[in-house]
C-alpha cells in the first residue's frame, strides 16, 4: 500500500511539471493578446500584462479592411459546419449499409475502402487541385467541404460501433413492419449518437484546422478560412505579436467549444476503438 | 398472389436497390475526389504537366531528373527535402510515443485534478498549426520571448542549428500528444487490476510492473499509434513553413514544402516533377508503414 502511495506522488509531481510546460505557452499567449505593443517590447517575458488593453481585439474585429478576420472566421464556420454535416450524412448511411444490409459485393467494396486508407494522401494533392479547378471550385468553400467526405476512416469507425448493436433490434422492428429507412432513423441513429459526436469533433476540428489544402485552393483573401488568414497575418504583422496572438486566440475558440460538448462521449468511444485496434 | 406475398416481393425488389442508395453518396464523392485523383496523380508524374496545358507523356524523365541528374535543382530539392523529412520523423516520433505514454501511466494512478490534466494535454490538438506557431514564435522570440530569458541566451533558436530542429520538435510534441495519450489511457484502463495485485504479492517493483505487465498489455496500441504517428509526421509542413521558414539555409526545409512550391508556387508550375516527388514521398510512407505493420504482426 505504501509503495502505491509513493508511485502516486511521483506521478503527480511528473504531471504537475508537464502541466506547467503545457499551460505556460497558452497563458503567455492569452495574456500577450491583452498587452499593448509597447509594453510587450518593454517588459519582455513578463507573464501578466501591467495594463490590460483590448486594442488588439478591437483592431482585428473592427478594422475589416486590412484584416478581414471576422470574414475569415465565418468562412471557416461555414466550411467546417457544412463539411461536418456532409460527413455525418454520408458516413451514417454508408456504415448502416455495410453493417446491416445485405447486397452483392458488400464485403468486397468495404474491404477495398479499408485498403485505400493505407494510401498516402500526398499523392492526391496535385490532381485533386485540377479536379476542383475543373469543377470551378477554386476559391470557393466547396473545395474544402466536399472532398473532405471522401475518406473511409469514419465509415470504418461507425460500422465498428454499429456491429456491436444487437441484430435483434432490427428483426423486432421488421416484424412490426418497419422499413429499412425507419430502422435506420428510429433505431440505429439514436444508438450511434456517441460515435457520431466523436466524428463531429474530429471532422469539425480537422476541417477548421486544415492548413496545406486551403493554402493551395484559396488565393482570394476575402474567401479564405481563418487558418490561412492567420498565416497571411503572420507574414504581414511580424512586428505586431500582440495582434497576432489575439487573432490566434479567436481562431481556437470554436474547436474548443466543440470539444467541451463532445468531451462526454469522447473517452468512451476512444476506449472502444482503442480496444478494437489493439 | 396473396397480398402478403406481393408485399414480400416488393420488399425484395426494394432491398436490391436500397443498399446502393445508402452507399452511393459516399461512393460518388470517394470516386471523384479519391480514386480518380490517385490514378491521375500517378499518371502525371510521367508527364511534363504545368497544371494548365494538357500533359505530355515523358516516361521516366521526371524520375531520372530528380534521382540521377546531379546538376538539376530538383535533384538537390529531393535530397534535401527527403533527408529533412526523415530527420523530422526520426526526431519527433519517439517523443510522440513516449511522452503521451508516460502521461497516460501517470494519469492512470488517478491523481487529483486528473480530468483537468487530461484536458490540458489534449487541448493543443484542437488548435490549427498556424495558431500554434504564432504562440510558439512568441515563446521563442529572441528579445522578449520567455524561453530565451529562461535559458539566459541570446541565440535566435528558430534560425540557428541545431536548435531549429529542437524548436520544431518541441512545438510538434506540444501540439500532438493528445490523441495518443487518450488511446493509451483507454488501453491502460483495460488492464485487469489482478495482474498488478499478483505482482504486488510477488514483491515486484514499480519499474518491473511497468515493463512486465503494463507495456506488454498495451503493445498493440503502442504499435498502432507508432504507425499512425509516423504516417502523420511524414506529412510535416506547417511547422517548418511558419516557425523556421525552412531555415537556416534550407536545413529544415521538408519535401512537402518543395512539392507545394513546385506545383503551386509563383512562376510556372512544374506539376509533373512535383507529382514525381509526391509519389516518392508516398512510396516512402508506404514502405515505412509496411515495415511497421510487419513488425506489428510478428510481435503479436
Amino acid at each position: 500500500m505504501k509503495k502505491r502511495q509513493t508511485s502516486k506522488i511521483v506521478a503527480s509531481v511528473f504531471l504537475l511539471v508537464m502541466a506547467v510546460v503545457w499551460i505556460v505557452p497558452l497563458l503567455y499567449g492569452i495574456f500577450t493578446s491583452f498587452k499593448s505593443q509597447s509594453e510587450l517590447l518593454r517588459e519582455g517575458a513578463r507573464l501578466l500584462p501591467i495594463d490590460w488593453v483590448l486594442a488588439n481585439y478591437q483592431e482585428l474585429l473592427m478594422d475589416n479592411t486590412s484584416t478581414p478576420l471576422v470574414r475569415w472566421f465565418f468562412n471557416s464556420l461555414f466550411i467546417a459546419t457544412m463539411n461536418t454535416l456532409l460527413v455525418l450524412f454520408v458516413v451514417s448511411l454508408s456504415a448502416f449499409a455495410y453493417s446491416r444490409l445485405q447486397f452483392k459485393g458488400r464485403d468486397k467494396i468495404f474491404t477495398f475502402l479499408l485498403a485505400t486508407m493505407m494510401f498516402p494522401g500526398v499523392v492526391n494533392l496535385i490532381p485533386l487541385y485540377k479536379i476542383v479547378d475543373m469543377l470551378g471550385w477554386v476559391n470557393t468553400p466547396w473545395a474544402m467541404i466536399v472532398p473532405g467526405a471522401a475518406g473511409a476512416m469514419n465509415i470504418f469507425l461507425v460500422k465498428q460501433f454499429m456491429d456491436n448493436i444487437p441484430k435483434d433490434y432490427d428483426e423486432a422492428a421488421q416484424i412490426d413492419g418497419a422499413s429499412e429507412l425507419i430502422i435506420f432513423r428510429k433505431i440505429i441513429l439514436p444508438l450511434i449518437k456517441p460515435i457520431l459526436t466523436v466524428i463531429t469533433l474530429f471532422t469539425f476540428t480537422g476541417s477548421w484546422n486544415d492548413f496545406l489544402w486551403p493554402s493551395i485552393i484559396f488565393n482570394d483573401i476575402e474567401k479564405m478560412p481563418i487558418t490561412s488568414g492567420l498565416q497571411l497575418l503572420q507574414g504581414m504583422y511580424q512586428s505586431k505579436p500582440t495582434l497576432l496572438m489575439a487573432g490566434a486566440l479567436i481562431a481556437i475558440i470554436p474547436t474548443f467549444i466543440i470539444y467541451l460538448f463532445a468531451q462526454k462521449y469522447f473517452l468512451e468511444s476512444m476506449s472502444l476503438s482503442g480496444g478494437v485496434k489493439g | 398472389m396473396s397480398l402478403s406475398q406481393k408485399k414480400k416481393k416488393g420488399n425484395q425488389a426494394q432491398s436490391k436497390v436500397f443498399p446502393w442508395l445508402f452507399i452511393a453518396p459516399h461512393l460518388v464523392i470517394f470516386s471523384i475526389f479519391f480514386l480518380i485523383p490517385v490514378v491521375f496523380g500517378i499518371y502525371i508524374s510521367f508527364t511534363d504537366w504545368d497544371l494548365v496545358s494538357s500533359p505530355n507523356f515523358v516516361g521516366l524523365a521526371n524520375y531520372q531528373e530528380i534521382f540521377t541528374n546531379q546538376d538539376s535543382i530538383f535533384y538537390t530539392q529531393l535530397r534535401t527535402g527527403l533527408t529533412n523529412t526523415f530527420k523530422f520523423v526520426i526526431f519527433v516520433v519517439p517523443f510522440c510515443i513516449m511522452v503521451p505514454l508516460l502521461i497516460a501511466v501517470a494519469l492512470n494512478t488517478k491523481p487529483k485534478l486528473g480530468k483537468f490534466f487530461q484536458s490540458l494535454f489534449y487541448m493543443p490538438s484542437l488548435f490549427a498549426i498556424s495558431a500554434v506557431v504564432i504562440i510558439w514564435t512568441l515563446m521563442f522570440n529572441v528579445t522578449y520571448g520567455p524561453v530565451n530569458k529562461l535559458l539566459g541566451t541570446s541565440i535566435p533558436l528558430t534560425s540557428t542549428m541545431p536548435y531549429a530542429w529542437v524548436t520544431l520538435v518541441v512545438v510538434t510534441i506540444w501540439w500532438t500528444i493528445g490523441g495518443n495519450m487518450i488511446i493509451y489511457q483507454a488501453a491502460l484502463n483495460g488492464i485487469p487490476q489482478d495482474y498488478y495485485e499478483a505482482a504486488d504479492i510477488d514483491g515486484a517493483s514499480s519499474l518491473q510492473k511497468f515493463f512486465k505487465i503494463t507495456l506488454p498489455s498495451i503493445k498493440g496500441q503502442i504499435l498502432y499509434t507508432l504507425v499512425v504517428t509516423t504516417i502523420a509526421q511524414f506529412n510535416v509542413y506547417g511547422q517548418p513553413l511558419m516557425l523556421t521558414g525552412g531555415g537556416p539555409s534550407d536545413g529544415t526545409r521538408v519535401l512537402l514544402m518543395y512539392i507545394q512550391q513546385n506545383a503551386f508556387g509563383s512562376g510556372q508550375s512544374i506539376a509533373g516533377i512535383a507529382s514525381a516527388m509526391a509519389i516518392v514521398l508516398g512510396i516512402c510512407i508506404m514502405i515505412v508503414s509496411a515495415i511497421q505493420f510487419k513488425f506489428l504482426r510478428t510481435k503479436n
